[in-house]
């Protein structure tokens, strides 16, 4: 067996195609897919401003503004107002924010400050996001201004933050770790679409092997049915093994993903190899050619990966999808990565994902097992 | 062992492929140290005889008795004994000649510094030390029939069953693979030898069987059935020798290129007559000759049709 072994990986390693297609093809799906919709992710809000006012209290504004999670500034106080206003009626900008001459004066005086948002509103997200924040501020200018009046009227301070606490507190509680970005979709969305592909190249392997007549001549040494058999599903567990390390690994160099517990990211792995390869092993020795298995792999990655959530989340299909998704060893395989890599699971969180993959995996063990006499019978004559 | 008692034994082998009879009730002995032929045509049944002596498919009938043994369920000890090479140049092309001669060393169970020395001795014998790390594929078609040779040695094989194994390659590999398989026996391996060229049955075996739709037509030595089965005749070429010349104890005449060829069970007798008229009725002789018997006019003679290709 140790021979087959060594001879599989051996021929692995000088087959370019399988690299390509196990490897650089994920990473290209990855970094295209991660170009496209990570900025989805990206929050953040630019804030295109004019002081007219260039006193200390305008920047001070300003630095509040700035202080804010997600907002970023930018000064266009040395171009012409009128053109930027025409940028925003061109729909070259969404939003400008003029800081009218007399800001500080005003307050110091006592009367309302003039803030002025030009706003597209066609970009009503990104200027709502805006607006808030400027209220929010503005609102903080108010209670600034109660505090003082209350004072003056001879409240204490502490008093006075009492008397402007709000009646309702609303609070945030996370109840995940982390939450799903789009990276943690699709990196492990497409490793394990990848990953059945392997069953391409086992359909190649065995078929190559029986119509050369090396299937025929090593029945005539003293190999044996299934230490062969065994012996040429192992190298392929390792190589999905890797493969998984590497898209996995690709993932976190590139897109910062974390890995979650080490451990039940191992076992995970190795249960998606078993799996994928078990599949792959059973389909290898049940088609009648490399054709059929090429199709049959196609369908069975291509569906398995559409109704199983791994191009989208599986919340997002429609419910009947949904339900046959839970009959697809990617679903359980992408939820045990999620659980992982997203909620912080550990090997005893994700026993249901294990459970599903190493049953798929050893059935089609079985299956292979019990059809490979026959396989082998077509491969002597 | 001794040089006459059979190494080999096949009786009443029978299998069918679907409702096609492959074999039906082959039988032959190989004595040990001999080079046997198993000479026909394709679709004869050579190539299923190979890889039932070789324990790779189970007969449907019969039994083959290796070194005295009674090899059915036995494919290790057949394994042990036997070395395999098939028609088909069955190596992986992507690997150096070294990794094919290791995995398959492997697979017939030699291991660790024994297996090396039996490499470097494969090796030498197929002239391939130079290109041990190369890999397979840029080899040239000779040169992989070589190693496809070589990778049925690593074990030292009593019996080294050969199916065909010079189909493909110009006349200068194949006498090397000859001078290798004469090599090997002469060191005392049996050779069991499949073709349907009748030339390298002549140039490599001193045994023959003569296989037709499943069934051996006749076996022995060589010498045995070209005396029995071979076409005895005379060949004579003559100016003024125009029309058949009439000789007694010829069978039969038939003109051959330019001359007359007179077949007869007496030969000597035959070209005495034939000389005697030559100089009576002053000939110009050319060419007069004793035609060998040919291992063709066995094959036509014993099969009733000439050996064919299909």
């Amino acid at each position: 067996m140790k021979a087959i072994i060594v001879k599989e990986l051996k021929l692995m390693i000088k087959e370019k195609g399988n690299i390509f297609f196990l490897l650089i093809m994920p990473m290209l799906f990855m970094l295209m897919f991660g170009s496209l919709f990570n900025k989805g992710n990206d929050l953040s809000v630019e804030i295109h401003y004019v002081d007219q006012d260039h006193t200390a209290l305008s920047q001070t504004f300003l630095k509040q503004l700035k202080k804010t999670d997600g907002i970023h500034l930018k000064n266009e106080s040395s171009a012409d107002l009128s053109s930027l206003i025409n940028k925003i009626k061109k729909g070259q900008l969404a939003s400008m924010l003029v800081i009218n001459k007399g800001f500080e004066e005003a307050i110091k005086e006592g009367r309302q400050a003039q803030v002025k948002l030009y706003r597209d509103p066609a970009a009503s997200s990104e200027v709502s996001a805006i607006e808030a924040v400027l209220k929010n501020i503005a609102n903080g200018y108010r209670e600034a201004k109660l505090a003082k009046s209350l004072t003056a009227l001879g409240e204490n301070k502490e008093q006075a933050v009492k008397t402007l606490t709000p009646p309702i507190q609303i609070q945030n509680i996370n109840t995940t770790g982390e939450h799903i970005d789009y990276i943690s979709q699709v990196v492990p969305g497409m490793t394990v679409m990848f990953i059945f592909y392997i069953m391409i190249s086992m359909t190649k392997r065995f078929f190559k092997e029986k119509e050369s007549g090396l299937l025929s001549r090593i029945q005539s040494t003293t190999m044996k049915p299934l230490p062969y058999l065994v012996g040429m599903w192992v190298p392929f567990v390792i190589a999905v093994i890797v493969q998984s390390i590497i898209l996995l690994g690709f993932g976190h160099f590139v897109y910062h993903l974390k890995l979650g517990h080490l451990s039940a990211l191992s076992m995970l792995i190795i249960g998606l190899s078993l799996c994928g390869t078990g599949v792959g092993l059973a389909l290898s020795v049940l088609v009648r050619g490399e054709n059929q298995g090429m199709a049959i792999t196609q369908l069975i990655a291509l569906a398995g990966a559409m109704v199983g959530g791994l191009w989208m989340p599986s919340y997002l299909l429609p419910f009947f999808i949904q339900n046959i998704g839970y009959f697809t060893p990617q679903y359980w395989a992408l939820r045990g990565l999620q659980d992982i890599i997203v909620h912080g699971a550990d090997v005893g969180d994700i026993w249901r994902s294990l459970a599903v993959l190493a049953a798929f995996g050893f059935a089609g063990l079985f299956v292979a097992v019990l059809r490979f006499p026959r396989f082998l019978k077509s491969a002597t004559h | 062992m001794h040089q006459e008692e059979a190494i080999l034994k096949v009786t009443g082998l029978k299998k069918a492929f679907g409702k096609k009879q492959a074999l039906d009730g082959v039988a032959f002995s190989v004595k040990s140290g001999s080079s046997f032929g198993l000479l026909g045509p394709n679709g004869a049944g050579k190539s299923t005889t190979m890889k039932i002596l070789t324990g790779i498919i189970k007969p449907d009938g019969g039994r083959v008795d290796l070194l005295g043994r009674d090899v059915s369920g036995q494919k290790d000890w057949v394994a042990k004994y036997v070395g395999y090479v098939p028609q088909d140049i069955t190596l992986y092309e992507e690997l150096s000649a070294y990794d094919n001669l290791l995995f398959f060393g492997q697979l017939y169970g030699v291991k660790g510094p024994e297996l090396r020395r039996r490499i470097a001795e494969v090796l030498e014998q197929t002239g391939l030390t130079e290109r041990a790390n190369d890999a397979v594929k840029t080899f040239s078609g000779g040169m992989k029939r070589r190693i496809n040779l070589g990778c049925a040695l690593l074990h030292r094989p009593k019996v080294l069953v050969l199916d065909e194994p010079t189909v493909g390659i110009d006349p200068q590999s194949r006498n090397r693979i000859f001078e290798m398989i004469r090599d090997l026996n002469r060191q005392g391996v049996t050779i069991i030898y499949s073709t349907h060229y009748l030339e390298e049955v002549e140039a490599l075996c001193d045994e023959v069987a003569i296989i037709d739709h499943g069934v051996v037509k006749a076996q022995g030595p060589l010498g045995v059935l070209l005396e029995k089965h071979g076409r005895k005749a005379i060949y004579i070429e003559a100016g003024g020798l125009n029309d058949a010349p009439d000789v007694p104890n010829v069978s039969r005449v038939t003109k051959e290129g330019a001359g007359w060829l007179l077949e007869t069970e007496h030969p000597a007798v035959v070209m005495h007559v034939l000389l005697q008229k030559a100089a009576a009725r002053r000939w110009d002789v050319k060419q007069i000759e004793i035609v060998r018997p040919s291992l063709e006019n066995v094959f036509l003679s014993v099969t009733g049709t000439a050996l064919r290709d299909e």
